[in-house]
């Protein structure tokens, strides 16, 4: 340690004895052990990159700005294609004008709610006038999938009788095509006008036309029937219905049917639910087979209080309960509905419970908020499922002291599906009533036997899809989220690679829907999206925090690194002050000389 | 009418074995879609028929049948058994499929999702006294569990599918019974026994939890399956403070199912489902007149044991009983009491119906006897008295009670065999397990048919796991018969090892062993190496050490039944059939406690911190030597030491002078104090203030 270098000069020796070491320098001041030191610092600082890039958590980067922009517009636009048929038009009307002023309608009532699924881009109108003496026809785009002409007149049908379903099946057989929706317009009949909506994918508006005012009349109604029902499905506010959607990722969705008996101490209920399963719920399972795959269970649970309060009401000779105590009604403690194993992690599952109340709350009736008692009985919660209060014959009188056994009856088990139907349809977001009032007339609606109609199934897979990519959406919009706010979040290459493929799948869905195809791509995006938000690493936050990184590394680096400064500076300092010895000797032998 | 479909993993199925199928993802599901199946019709009318002249069968739950047993049964150490019998059957499930009455659907569409054949689960906590409570009757074989959680299963589907549904049964069970099952997923904790366990073809999976704890909330999801839960029925007496006292507790849940065909009445999905609780009536009140006489058995009511009374029975049930046992000993000891006090009074013994005799009081008058039939031995059977909780209501509850009136001592029927298991060696290193066999009194009657070629054996089973981690060397394997080494040959008859892997499999060993029969003792011993583990497998609390599972001993050649006469009711009580059916006779061991060595977690970080300490020390040595030079830093030292600075340099050369044992020459203070002592308190403030920032803003 204590070595001398031989390159350093000796001033001592050297310099002249009148010549200060202190001040002066005769000699060059050696720049060796500056570069030595200025090296090492130099190294250390460019090292330190390396070195925190090592000790990085590792992320895949998540297209961040492309999740956004789909959160920020998560729609779907099918293409709709309509027709309006004009039939026994004596005053003859051109079909272009008659085109143009649906057309107008049509975007006044869609520009009030610009959803997903409306179709506000890709909108195809074809008005076909068909009278006895001739057919003029406007032809959109494509005229094979249209309504031929003299095809109805051709038929020779009354409109003007009542037998609605006849007429539905008729039209069925002339314009069944798929989707194409149409409206009917007959002129003739009686007073006034009558609008139906039927169970196929059409609608027809009988009534007499004379005057330029009754027709726009007719062009608001087909416009409506276009707008309201056919797209909207009859809802008055709009299509999505955000949220709720009772159908699972994997389009599964498993009917758990309850019944409830409350007390069993006062009477036993059982039911015969196989056959019930045959007749009442294959049918309409077998209908909404497109949209979903349902299965059904069902159970009898015994001890199964409710949990809210009920009083005795002289006027409706009834224990009443009212809208109020609605939430507090299904008693989760004690009513076991339990999941269902048979259903997979993705299943969607609605449960329906009968609820047969005990004898000293027998004949239960919910009040509405009207002061009516409902006919029902029952009521729905969205995603969960419905309840129906089904009063036991003849509680009332029934004083028997030990339980009795007893099944319902087939008409009971009748009326108490009818309003689980109902309850279904709510459940999609559907109603049940068979007139609708809209802002030009009533429209009456025909039930299909199978519980869907099937502009009504057209309009349950578009609100599917929309559901789906919004879900997926906002399931990666808060992934997304969640990955920004957490820093030392390690997120391996399989979630960035599933958000990949799920936004493509999203941009699938965008791009397949506006071609009429609105299966699978949009569910596909939905379940990758969770897929990728439910992958088991994503828990695995870094424990290795800042204060542990600075533990470990300190004791190399902090001696080191001070050891480094401190000997560059002092270097620095004695090249300056040498330097600056030397000039001033150089000057000086200059001045001297 | 069925519909097949297959996988085919053939050459022209795969693309020329290109897109090969990867068996790791099975199961396969496979989905049929957009087919139509037509049928025949079949005549609705004549099935109408049958349903409404069978319409009492509906009536009973579309066949579901349910019904509730409790069997209460006084030990000989002042202790009360209390056995909950359940038993829920449902018919085949292809005719009913999905629609449940009285059976638990989660049951249900476990049994038809996994394929479940048989499964039996059981949450224990404490352990069996077989010396004192029996291990001989049915119950003690049937109910009496290792502690923790115990899981077999038996699956309908290939062998090499087996695991898979395994593994999703333990999910799917965790979930169900709020436990953590789901460990018995990984594939060390759980074996394939095939020699002794029960007869199987490799599709038997058995696993063991012995650290689990067992409380109210495996209770609640077990009593979810009840239709009446704790509502109603007996098991409304499940009072939890009073249930979770006593020395011993196990639930059990064991399911049968049978595919329709081979026999009509015993196909579908049978549960059974027991509570087992051993209570120590508290006597205290009425025990102070007694407390000369120390050996009276405590009198006890159901009230005074749980609390609570029993409210009637279950509506849904078919059948609710209460049933009060005497064993063997006890009624052998109650009759010699009878015989010597006949001779001083003249009082005629009635076998049956001594419910109200000199020793004891039955509060209930019993609605059947039930007498044990022994059909080999003469000797003095068991009683079970039978009671009807039908007629009991809220208003007028049912309570049971037994009152005694003189001192009885009597001791159970106990296994052939007693069995115990202990640890040897000591330190972190390596130790050995033994297994001990005592013999019992009650061997001494054998049956005659175990004398094979003129010797007299006595056949014994043990199948014992040990998880991978205790490293047990098999070959080191010794047997001690009456306290002499033997050959493994004369007694092993046959055996059965499958050697742990590390991280993969746990070590299992069944033998067959043929014992002589007048042996007093045997014993096992293996030695084992502790094996290091992971820092992650270690469980939270390692200082406790680390079970091994308890082993199971089976005494195939008994029977643990019990023989009544024949009677239309024992047909009817699920408790009592069960207690007819042959069973081997079978006892476990006690659970292990190994202690492994624990890691030191903080160890990591000081070998870091000492490595780079060195690093750091060498480094700067290293970066001195290139760049110091010393001449010149002496010659500053000593003109610095001649103008004399500051007081510190001066005390430093001090210092150093006398380090270097040179005189130091008295400096001249000529430096005023002040300034020395302003320019210390500055650096002083200096470092304070950058103490002050750094903890305001990093802090």
């Amino acid at each position: 340690m204590s070595e001398i270098s031989p390159e350093v000069p000796d001033n001592r020796q050297d310099a002249p004895s009148h010549v200060d070491p202190n001040s002066t320098r005769i000699t060059k001041p050696g720049v060796k052990r500056l570069v030595l030191t200025l090296s090492v610092l130099f190294s250390l600082v460019l090292g330190f990159p390396f070195l925190w890039k090592s000790v990085e958590i590792y992320r895949s980067s998540l297209p961040f700005g492309e999740i956004s922009e789909m959160e920020s517009n998560p729609s779907l636009s099918f293409p709709c294609r309509f027709q309006a048929v004009f039939i026994n038009f004596n005053s003859n009307p051109s079909p272009n004008h008659l085109q143009l002023s649906i057309l107008d309608k049509i975007t006044e009532l869609t520009s009030n709610s610009s959803q997903c699924g409306a179709c506000a881009n890709d909108l195809a109108l074809s008005v076909t006038v068909d009278s006895i003496s001739s057919c003029t026809q406007t032809h959109p785009t494509d005229n094979s999938n249209y309504y031929r002409c003299g095809a109805i007149s051709a038929v020779d049908f009354d409109f003007s009788n009542d037998d609605d379903d006849g007429v539905d099946e008729l039209l069925e057989s002339v314009l069944g095509v798929k989707n194409v929706y149409s409206v009917v317009v007959v002129n003739g009949g009686g007073e006034g006008i009558r609008a139906v909506v039927g169970k196929y994918r059409h609608a027809w508006i009988v009534g007499s036309v004379e005057e330029e005012e009754e027709e726009s009349v007719l062009v608001s109604r087909v416009a409506e029937i276009f707008v309201k029902m056919f797209v909207n499905g009859g809802t008055e506010n709009g299509l999505i219905h955000g949220e709720f959607m009772p159908v699972g990722a994997d389009r599964r969705i498993v009917l758990s049917f309850n019944l409830l008996n409350a007390e069993p101490n006062d009477w036993v209920y059982d039911w015969d639910f196989q056959r019930v399963d045959e007749t009442l719920l294959a049918p309409i399972i077998k209908v909404l087979g497109p949209i979903a795959n349902i299965s059904v269970e069902s159970q009898v649970l015994y001890h199964t209080p409710k949990s809210s309060f009920s009083y005795w009401d002289e006027k409706w000779k009834s224990y009443i309960f009212s809208t109020k105590d609605l939430p507090f009604f299904v008693n989760s403690n004690e009513w076991h509905l339990d999941t269902s194993i048979a259903a997979g992690g993705r299943s969607k599952i609605l449960q329906f419970v009968v609820y047969v109340p005990s004898a000293k709350e027998c004949p239960l009736s919910l009040l509405l908020p009207t002061g009516e008692i409902s006919k029902t009985n029952g009521f729905i919660s969205p995603m969960w499922g419905g309840v129906v209060v089904w009063n036991p014959p003849g509680c009332l009188n029934s004083e028997t002291n030990h339980p009795s056994r007893h099944t319902m009856s087939r008409e009971d088990l009748q009326a108490v599906f009818e309003v689980f139907m109902g309850q279904f349809r709510q459940l999609f977001g559907l109603k049940s009533n068979n007139l609708y009032i809209g802002a030009s007339g009533t429209y009456h609606l025909l039930p299909s036997g199978k519980g869907f109609t099937e502009w009504e199934l057209d309009v349950l897979s578009r609100q599917f899809a929309c559901f789906n990519l919004h879900s997926c959406a906002t399931t990666l919009g808060s992934l997304s989220r969640l990955v920004q706010s957490l820093p030392r979040m390690i997120i391996m290459d399989e979630i960035g690679k599933l958000v990949q493929f799920s936004l493509e799948a999203a941009k699938l869905a965008q791009s397949n829907a506006s071609l009429g195809d609105n299966e699978s791509s949009a569910g596909q995006a939905r379940s990758l999206a969770e897929d990728a938000f439910f992958h088991p690493s994503i828990m695995s936050i870094s424990y290795y925090s800042f204060e542990h990184c600075f533990a470990i590394y300190s004791p190399f680096f902090l001696p080191v690194s001070m050891h480094v400064l401190l000997a560059a500076l002092r270097e620095w300092k004695r090249y300056k002050q040498e330097k600056a010895k030397y000039t001033a000797w150089k000057a000086k032998v200059k001045v001297e000389s | 009418m069925q519909i097949e479909a297959s996988l085919w993993n053939a050459s022209w199925a795969t693309d020329g074995g290109r897109m090969q199928i990867s068996l790791s993802y099975a199961p396969f599901e496979a989905r049929y879609r957009g087919f139509d199946v037509a049928r025949c019709s079949v005549d609705k009318s004549s099935d109408m028929n049958q349903f409404s002249s069978s319409g009492s069968v509906l009536k009973q739950g579309g066949g579901e049948e349910f019904s509730e047993e409790l069997l209460l049964k006084p030990f000989p150490d002042r202790k009360v058994l209390a056995h909950f019998h359940f038993q829920s059957r449902a018919p085949h499930s292809s005719s009913h499929g999905r629609h449940h009455h009285l059976f638990p659907k989660a049951i249900a569409q476990l049994v038809k999702k996994f394929r479940v054949k048989e499964m039996e689960l059981s949450f224990t906590q404490g352990r069996w006294r077989y010396e004192q409570w029996g291990g001989f009757d049915p119950l003690s074989s049937n109910n009496a569990k290792p502690p923790g959680v115990e899981l077999w299963a038996v699956f309908d589907v290939p062998q090499s599918l087996v695991d898979v549904y395994w593994r999703n049964l333990t999910h799917t069970l965790s979930g169900l019974f709020c436990a953590s099952i789901n460990f018995l997923e990984s594939s060390t904790t759980y074996s394939a026994p095939e020699l002794t366990f029960k007869p199987s073809f490799g599709n038997l999976r058995y696993g063991t939890l012995p650290r689990e704890a067992v409380c109210t909330e495996n209770l609640t999801p077990w009593l979810k399956l009840l239709p009446c839960r704790d509502k109603a029925g007996l098991s409304a007496l499940m009072d939890r403070p009073s249930i979770y006292r006593g020395f011993y507790h196990s639930q059990r849940l064991r399911l049968t199912s049978s595919e329709s065909g081979s026999d009509e009445v015993d196909s579908g999905i049978g549960l059974e489902q027991t509570l087992t609780v051993v209570l120590q009536p508290s006597s205290w009140r009425t025990g102070k007149t007694y407390s000369v006489e120390t050996n009276i058995q405590p009198s006890w009511s159901i009230s005074s044991i749980f609390g609570r009374n029993i409210p009637g029975k279950c509506v849904i049930a078919k059948s609710s009983n209460v049933y009060l046992h005497l064993d063997n000993g006890l009624v052998g000891e109650l009759k010699n009491l009878e015989r010597e006090n006949a001779k001083y009074v003249a009082n005629t013994f009635e076998s049956e119906g001594f419910q109200s005799n000199h020793a004891f009081k039955i509060s209930v008058t019993p609605d059947k006897v039930f007498e044990e039939v022994d059909y080999l031995h003469g000797k003095s059977t068991s009683v079970i008295y039978g009671f009807s909780v039908e007629k009991y209501s809220d208003s007028q509850p049912f309570d049971l009670g037994l009152t005694w009136k003189i001192p009885v001592v009597w001791s159970c029927q106990q296994a052939p065999l007693h069995a115990s298991r202990f640890l040897m060696g000591s330190g972190n290193e390596r130790g050995a397990i033994a297994i001990s066999l005592e013999s019992t009194e009650s061997s001494e009657g054998l049956p005659t048919s175990h004398i094979i070629d003129g010797r007299c054996e006595l056949r014994v089973d043990i199948f014992q796991v040990v998880p991978w981690y205790i490293k047990v060397y098999f070959h080191t394997l010794q047997v001690f018969v009456d306290k002499q080494p033997r050959a493994m040959a004369d007694v092993v008859d046959k055996i059965r090892v499958s050697p742990s892997k590390d991280k993969v499999s746990p070590g299992v060993m069944e033998m067959i062993l043929k014992l002589p029969c007048g042996s007093k003792s045997a014993a096992f011993s293996l030695e084992f190496d502790k094996g290091f583990l992971h820092i992650d497998e270690y469980p939270p609390d390692a200082n406790q050490g680390f079970d091994i599972p308890s082993a199971l001993i089976s005494f195939p050649s008994f029977n643990a039944r019990m023989n009544f006469s024949e009677d239309e009711f024992l047909n009817n009580s699920p408790i009592l059939s069960k207690f007819q059916e042959t069973s081997p006779v079978l006892s476990y061991t006690e659970v292990l406690l190994i202690p492994l060595t624990t890691p030191d977690f903080s160890m990591p970080y000081n070998v870091i911190t000492i490595t780079c300490t060195v690093f750091a020390l060498y480094f700067g040595s290293l970066l001195n030597v290139l760049r110091r030079r010393v001449d010149e830093e002496e010659r500053i030292l000593r003109s610095r030491a001649g103008r004399k600075a500051g007081w510190i340099s001066q005390l430093l050369s001090r210092l150093s002078a006398k380090l270097r044992g040179r005189p130091q020459e008295q400096p001249t203070s000529s430096l005023p104090y002040s300034f020395i002592s302003f320019r210390l308190v500055l650096k002083i403030l200096l470092v304070a203030s950058i103490a002050v920032t750094w903890q305001y803003y990093f802090g």
